[in-house]
């Protein structure tokens, strides 16, 4: 096993709403092009690809096959991984192995998601559509008004029984999920490449917007976003002379639990704020990055939320902090971009989600953080020696995790 | 790429159409379920490895890897283990009453069912409450999801 | 490379219609193979899977295959693509050395749920080649053949002889369950036109299949089986999408993604090396093409070798005593069905497809229109 480092980092120009000016093969390869230029090397110095969106969304089949000629891949090995919001980890996993193999000593990741070109509602119930249309026919009532099933939680689905639940578990309020979601959109304000920003947000403004299902508002939701973002890694020997400043990449991992509320036909047995699976991949990941005392090593975090609660119970399920105390160290301020444990500087997923890129993006923010390159503003002060990047998705079942440091791990 | 770059785009439309799949879907686990709604009642799938309690029942334990067939009677009476109190429908037109929506593990069931619970203030509901299946009249069943009405408090 | 990653077992299956949902098919090619190898869900550390969004009819098509495979609390990953690819990552996942165990299920049920073709039509471009409608899987394959055809002198028969090749070695294979008997030449050439020159015959037929490979480091593969297929190289590469762009009559990636895997494996000469090969031709004009690719053959001899029957079982270098993919065609199942048939070759476990005694195999995987993506393993005992 070899010591990988995160080398360059590319995000294409802007991350908006629509990206009107250019197509999806241009939209990436911008992405493709500033990762270059950061790190100072050329298509002929990479040795392999990985590539990861949510085909789905966009309705192309395997982007990379009618993108290759924009890839600067050509000729090369290009693999595509994708598995709903954890694609961006799970492409970089993958890169990742390939280098740790030792079989390739420089890889590019590649994500991206224009959802202006899509239908992000018909991509996202695409997930059920055998259960629906069988539980349809056994006489569900799709406006949940009465039978079993329900259905309930209007356009923010089963993410509303999720977030009850984790407000229920840890002593938090609603009060509490509004100031997460106001400081992400202060801190995306300092983020150029952020979506939603707002550097006047409070938790105040957050509490007008409508609640869409308790304890869900609408101020608590990400946005979509068209973005592409591209990391390149490099095995030990090749980092050194790419860049001065790395980031290497001390442990990955991932584990899977069953779909939540969306296991209509085969049993819900778990609870969505349990999240066993965020646990089981932290702890893996601190054991192999030798980690004992997370609470104590860890110096930054980038966590996957596509909703504001999401921040703190996963905060709480990394084991960065006892349970019921995530929502006390927002209060303290401790987890703002000059506290003691910053958490999401770059505002989340929850401010900007382009989703083939959001948990790539936990990656790339941790490693700019680290590597002090971080833009616009939200550079944290402190020195972050170790960074925890998380990401999440399927149906409330996947958990990545990546830790990375400022040197590599002695093994 | 500057903001001042002028729109200069085409629109061109695209559909992908759903249409031409087959799906197959587990029947054993979904049928024993409505045949013992019709009566009243629900019955579930226990593991005869673990003991673990699903309804409705898979054709397996995610658990134990192991086929499961022991049908099994589950209470109608359980705990809220989560809600939700929705505001507007699923189009986004605001509802006249919120809808309070559960998440309830009935007694002798590891898995959580969902249903819907009326004429409650959703801000009193709590997790931990307890509740009870209303089921529709026994003419009215006809082995559907329908014929459990609602939850309502114990 | 070295022994260092190995096949220890595997499990599949491939049919018009295998009766089952997609749950119970992946649930079944498991229990087979942790049965086989006396195992449980725990030895394995990872699981890599191989299915389509687009195939499955579902976003995020891996949400509920986890549980049946026996991923629950779990590693687990999935590839998009053909799923010799899953086979490549689990490799490179036990070189990494954190995993002594890999497990890859891919599979796909096209022979009953989907439409066929919708794959490769989803994945052109959507704001041209899908607006115009002239090319679609079919019309360009019938390009390349039409293509490959007058290039090599050839005329349309050929593509009979040389798909009743295929289907013949299919016919006796007990792990293609189709009803193949009797497509011989004649049958074939008389199958309708789909897109002229290529015949219905002269095309792969979508079929549902499931296979499930295990594969182990050094250590644990000799605890695991006694007859261990190490995975000695491998190599992926990608041409243009632009078929303008490409000569239709190579497949310039698959030789390079050859090159690489020989390179890796330590290969200088492969027509006298190599001893076998499962290759996925999902065309008729499409194995003898490869064949060639790479590098089995001396330039000019595939194409009327291979309708001649000098690849067949008794041959020095047999290629696809399987059937290859023109008698099933699993789509996410079928590169990895290559290496499973490679495995069971090499361990002279095949039955009636047996096709001698082979030390060294390739096995072929490909992705796009008119093979634009390939991928070579190379395998040894």
């Amino acid at each position: 096993m070899r010591n990988v480092a995160i080398v360059g980092v590319g995000y294409c120009p802007v991350f908006v709403s629509k990206r009107n000016d250019v197509s999806i093969p241009e939209m990436i390869s911008e992405a493709i092009h500033n990762a270059y230029l950061n790190c100072g090397l050329t298509p002929e110095n990479v040795d392999a690809f990985t590539f990861g969106n949510m085909h789905t969304f966009e309705g192309v089949n395997m982007p990379h096959l009618w993108s290759i000629d924009h890839l600067t891949a050509l000729g090369k090995p290009i693999m595509r991984i994708a598995t709903g919001g954890t694609t961006g980890m799970s492409a970089f996993h993958c890169a990742y192995y390939h280098v740790a193999s030792g079989l390739y000593d420089v890889v590019m990741t590649i994500t991206f998601e224009k959802h202006s070109e899509g239908d992000a509602q018909v991509g996202l119930a695409g997930i059920i559509t055998p259960e629906i249309m069988t539980v349809l026919s056994l006489g569900i009532d799709l406006t949940g008004g009465s039978g079993m099933g329900g259905l309930g939680g209007g356009s923010a689905g089963g993410i509303s029984f999720q977030a009850t639940s984790y407000l229920h578990h840890s002593g938090a309020g609603i009060e509490h999920i509004d100031a997460q979601a106001a400081l992400e959109r202060r801190n995306a304000a300092k983020n150029p490449y952020a979506h939603l920003k707002d550097p006047e947000c409070t938790a105040e403004k957050i509490a007008q917007t409508p609640l869409v299902s308790y304890p869900i508002r609408y101020g608590h939701i990400c946005p979509t976003t068209d973005g592409a973002t591209v990391c390149i890694l490099a095995s030990e020997d090749k980092a050194a002379k790419i860049a001065d400043k790395a980031a290497w990449i001390h442990a990955v991992a991932n584990c899977t639990t069953d779909a939540t509320t969306g296991n209509l036909i085969e049993g819900l047995i778990t609870d969505p704020a349990e999240q066993m699976s965020c646990q089981l991949a932290a702890k893996r990941a601190y054991e192999r990055a030798g980690i004992e005392d997370p609470r104590k090593e860890i110096d930054l975090v980038e966590i996957y939320n596509g909703f504001a609660h999401q921040t703190l119970m996963f905060l709480e399920k990394l084991g960065l902090c006892e349970v019921g105390e995530a929502h006390k160290m927002l209060e303290r301020g401790e987890t703002e971009i000059d506290g003691r444990l910053p958490v999401n500087a770059s505002g989340g997923v929850v401010s900007t989600n382009s989703i083939g890129t959001s948990a790539l993006n936990r990656v790339t923010e941790c490693a700019l953080q680290i590597m002090g390159k971080a833009e616009g503003g939200h550079q944290v002060p402190k020195k972050v020696r170790k960074a925890l990047a998380h990401g999440w998705g399927g149906l409330m079942q996947y958990n990545t995790v990546t830790i990375l440091g400022d040197a590599p791990l002695k093994r | 790429m500057s903001e001042e770059k002028k729109q200069d785009f085409r629109v061109v439309p695209g559909a992908w159409e759903l249409s031409g799949y087959n799906f197959r879907v587990e029947g054993r686990g979904m049928r024993l379920m409505m045949q013992g709604m019709k009566e009243g009642k629900f019955t579930g799938i226990r593991c005869g490895s673990c003991g673990m309690v699903y309804l409705p029942g898979p054709f397996y334990c995610r658990k134990c890897l192991v086929e499961i067939e022991e049908p099994v009677d589950v209470g109608d009476h359980g705990t809220i283990r989560s809600f939700t109190a929705t505001m507007s429908d699923i189009r986004g037109n605001p509802l006249p009453e919120p809808q309070v929506t559960l998440m309830v593990q009935l007694d002798g069931c590891d898995s959580w069912i969902m249903g819907v619970l009326r004429d409650v203030d959703w801000r009193e509901v709590r997790i931990g409450q307890r509740v009870k299946v209303k089921w529709r009249p026994s003419e009215e069943r006809t082995g559907s999801l329908q014929d459990m009405d609602c939850f309502e408090y114990e | 490379m070295d022994e260092k990653v190995a096949v220890v077992g595997i499990n599949y299956a491939q049919g018009d219609d295998l009766g089952l949902t997609r749950e119970r098919l992946c649930f079944q090619t498991v229990k087979g193979l942790l049965v086989q190898l006396g195992i449980d869900r725990h030895a394995i550390d990872s699981f890599i899977l191989a299915s389509n969004d687009f195939l499955e009819g579902r976003t995020i098509s891996n949400v509920f295959e986890d549980g049946p495979v026996g991923a629950y609390l779990k590693d687990e990953t999935k590839v998009e693509m053909d799923g010799i690819n899953a086979v490549v990552y689990g490799a490179l996942r036990i070189l990494e050395g954190s995993y002594d165990t890999v497990m890859v299920v891919a599979h796909s049920l096209c022979g009953h749920q989907v439409s066929p073709y919708l794959q490769v039509q989803y994945s052109l471009d959507p704001t041209y080649d899908r607006q115009l409608g002239l090319l679609n899987e079919l019309s360009g394959a019938a390009l390349q053949a039409r293509s490959y055809l007058r290039r090599n002198g050839l005329d349309e028969g050929w593509l009979d002889q040389a798909a009743a090749r295929e289907l013949a070695a299919g016919a006796a294979n007990e792990k293609v369950t189709r009803p193949l008997q009797g497509m011989d030449e004649g049958k074939v050439g008389s199958s309708p036109f789909l897109y002229e020159p290529l015949r219905e015959l002269h095309c792969y037929p979508p079929t549902d299949g499931a296979c499930a490979i295990v594969l182990a480091s050094a250590g644990k593969a000799r605890e695991l089986t006694d007859k261990p297929v190490w995975i000695k190289g491998f190599g992926s590469s990608i041409d243009s999408y632009y078929i303008t762009h490409r000569d239709l009559t190579v497949s310039s990636s698959a030789a390079e993604a050859a090159r690489r895997a020989y390179a890796m494996a330590g290969i200088t000469d492969p027509e006298v090396q190599i001893g076998l090969a499962e290759i996925s031709g999902l065309f008729a004009h499409q194995t003898p093409m490869l064949i060639e690719a790479l590098g089995l053959a001396p330039e000019g001899e595939a194409p009327r070798g291979f309708a001649q029957g000098s690849f067949g079982r008794e041959a020095r270098l047999p290629v696809n005593p399987s059937g290859g993919a023109l008698s099933a065609h699993p789509v996410c199942a079928t590169g990895a069905v290559r290496v499973a048939e490679a495995f069971r070759q090499l361990r002279g476990e095949a039955g009636a497809v047996q096709a001698g005694e082979p030390r060294l195999a390739v096995a072929h995987g490909q992705d796009g229109l008119c093979m634009q993506q390939n991928t070579v393993l190379v395998l040894g005992i």
